[in-house]
């Protein structure tokens, strides 16, 4: 799976982009992505959630990875001035769980924990699969057949903003909405989760964004 | 933190169970006797006429559902059909929560056959397998036969109550509708639910069978449920576990742990108790030195493999299973001597974990052999993963957990125990008595979902 032969490299795939901005509307600004745990944000569409995680010390390098439903990719670095800021689809490959207003079972584990066992780890409860945000998203241990899915973004040094640009996942995404069709119309209305992000995008604190976040 | 699992646990599991591969028996050596069933109707079920290799699946179950969807995932080629007899799902896994008041019926049961074949792009098909050809690769189902490439028979567990001292019949019969163990059939977990709802104080015992059961932490977890319950209605109730094996069978600290931390005067847990009668009447569960009175109780016997497996002509030689399972080979799922008829799910011969998990991980592995073996292929043995959690604690939800993948032995052919990398996480907390639901919700969408 943690092949990075040159060969397999295929671009993801473009979406309208999306400025990242904070919770009062201003642009969100990359020194003001903490390193304590994810921001979440919709992208590429309404009901779809991401984590733009700041991964302090660390680089994230770029990967020729596979997913079963879209095939192969190359996951974008990390971005920013110190090369740290990441972001991926916030829905995991084992069986899809994402996190919502009410609980996220889906975290950045900034520091290790009973499942995370190191800091700088994605760790799904449900099931116990532990992923590595700075090698794109691939799984360190658990049941998850796949790494988590990449989101691209540009940054911009010049204001020190973040706009989302591009995805990979278009058929996992589908079937993401097949799984939780009653519970998206329900929070975005008909058709609402599966609008595209345009213009800009919120990004909010995952504590913020989930009533409860388990501590696994 | 997550620790190593012990020793005891491992050989709790391996026990009685480990014959299941008796050294020194290589594998297909021996073919399954022809018992060649009678294939009931020879009318052909009405069915769309196949489009590629007809894979038949028998039993809707974790380990059904999953090969029929991965099945046609890995080799969309195959046409896929689910037999399966029920016409209403309800899972086995997460009931315990149920009795408790943690989840509803409709967790463990708005999940629809119909949903699942639409979404995955294969037929279910309402029917009760009567009987197998096997030189004529035909299965014989109520609504007429159905002719086969591969076939698939996961009809999980029955009960064994000849083990624990009931032999007669009417007895057994009895002894299932009084006091069913909650474990086979979904209409016993109605029953447990309202029986714990009910419970206004006395003994309510639980039974551990020895061997291989299905879900061996289970019991466990239901008697701290009841207990929840008790201790929350303030009754003046114990909750007796009456276990044949000599220790908890799985996650046995963090078992001990609850049941002294949080149902100190509630939970009383015997071990070594081999039961060897039953007193439906005056309400006594019979050892051979005593007799245990009470009240209401949920009486789990031993398991085999659903009977449909002896009915098919697929049981291994008692040499090969102590508990009736299927004459499978451990690596492939294939009856031994066909490699068009498999065996998966609680009817294998395996001595791991009899569970919904490890179902649903072996049924991923299962469909890729399939897949691979439709294309005259084949592929590496995977260990199944069993992931699993207890809830031991209702208010506040609370759960223990254990992750494990197990060893096989080429030289001897038999699963040897657990893998290195099997992790217990034995300090309850909520983070995992919330998982615990996520866990169960994701299965449901595996095998239901696209």
């Amino acid at each position: 799976m943690a092949c990075s032969l040159p060969g397999t490299a295929v671009a993801l795939q473009d979406f309208a982009p999306a400025r990242l901005v904070g919770e009062d509307g201003s642009p969100l600004k990359a020194t003001e992505v903490g390193t304590a745990e994810a921001m979440v944000f919709a992208y590429p569409y309404a009901g779809v959630p991401c984590f733009l995680i700041n991964l302090g010390a660390k680089r994230a390098h770029a990967h020729g990875l596979t997913s079963s439903d879209d095939g192969g990719y190359t996951n974008p670095p990390g971005v920013g001035r110190a090369g740290n800021l990441v972001a991926f689809v916030a829905i995991c490959t084992h069986q899809l769980t994402y996190p919502t207003p009410s609980i996220s079972y889906l975290r950045y584990a900034s520091t290790a924990s009973e499942l995370a066992t190191a800091p700088g780890r994605i760790v799904c409860c449900a099931h116990g699969s532990v992923f590595d945000p700075a090698e794109g998203g691939q799984k360190i241990s658990g049941p998850a057949p796949n790494p988590l899915l990449p989101v691209r973004l540009a940054y911009d040094p010049a204001n020190d903003g973040l706009t989302a640009t591009g995805t990979v996942g278009e058929k996992f995404l589908q079937r993401f909405f097949q799984n939780y069709k009653a519970e998206l119309i329900e929070r975005f209305g008909p058709g609402g989760y599966r609008q595209q992000v345009t213009g800009t995008t919120t990004a909010i604190a995952l504590g913020r964004y989930s009533r409860r976040v388990p501590a696994c | 933190m997550s620790t190593p699992i012990d020793r005891r646990d491992f050989l709790a599991l391996g026990g009685a169970v480990l014959v299941a591969g008796a050294p020194g028996i290589a594998a297909g050596a021996v073919p399954p006797k022809a018992v060649a069933p009678a294939v009931a109707t020879h009318a052909l079920a009405t069915l769309p006429k196949a489009k590629g290799p007809r894979l038949v699946i028998v039993g809707g179950g974790t380990s059904g559902l999953t090969i029929a969807k991965y099945a046609k995932k890995e080799y969309p080629r195959f046409d896929v059909v689910l037999v399966e007899k029920r016409d209403l799902y309800a899972s086995c896994f997460a009931s315990n929560l149920w009795y408790a008041g943690l989840i509803d019926l409709e967790f463990l049961a708005a999940h629809s056959f119909l949903d699942a074949a639409v979404n995955n792009h294969y037929l279910h098909f309402n029917a009760t397998v009567t009987g197998l050809d096997r030189t004529a690769k035909t299965v014989a189902t109520n609504k007429g036969d159905i002719k086969y490439d591969f076939l698939v028979v996961a009809p999980g567990i029955d009960y064994d109550y000849p083990r624990i001292g009931v032999t007669d019949p009417g007895a057994q019969l009895t002894l299932a509708q009084t006091y069913p163990g909650g474990f086979a059939r979904s209409t016993e977990h109605v029953t447990i639910r309202r029986k714990v709802q009910e419970f206004e104080g006395g003994v309510f015992v639980q039974t551990v069978p020895n061997g291989n059961y299905r879900c061996l932490p289970a019991p466990y977890e239901r008697a701290c449920l009841m207990a929840a319950v008790f201790k929350k209605r303030k009754l003046k109730a114990k909750v007796l576990v009456l276990d044949a094996n000599p220790e908890i069978t799985i996650k046995a600290k963090g078992f001990h742990d609850a049941f002294e931390q949080l149902y100190k005067d509630i939970i009383q847990w015997v071990p070594s108790v081999e039961i060897t009668g039953v007193d439906i009447d005056k309400r006594a569960i019979k050892t051979d030195f005593d007799s245990y009175d009470f009240d209401d109780a949920a009486i789990y016997p031993n398991i085999r493999a659903a009977t449909l497996i002896e009915q098919l002509g697929l049981m291994a030689p008692s040499d090969r299973s102590a508990q009736k399972e299927a004459n499978i080979d451990i690596r492939f799922y294939n009856l031994v001597g066909d490699p068009h008829v498999y065996v998966s799910g609680d009817s294998r011969r395996h001595p791991y974990s009899k569970s919904g998990n490890t179902a649903n991980s072996e049924g991923h592995y299962v469909a890729r052999v399939l897949a691979a073996r439709a294309q005259g292929k084949e592929i590496a043995w995977v260990s199944p993963e069993t992931i699993c959690y207890s809830m031991v604690n209702a208010d506040p939800m609370e759960a223990i957990s254990v992750d494990a993948r197990y060893t096989y032995d080429a030289r001897k052919d038999v699963i040897t125990g657990f893998s290195p990398d099997t992790k217990a996480f034995l300090n309850r907390d909520t983070a995992k008595g919330l998982a615990d639901l996520e866990w169960a919700r994701g299965m449901y969408r595996d095998m239901f979902n696209a």
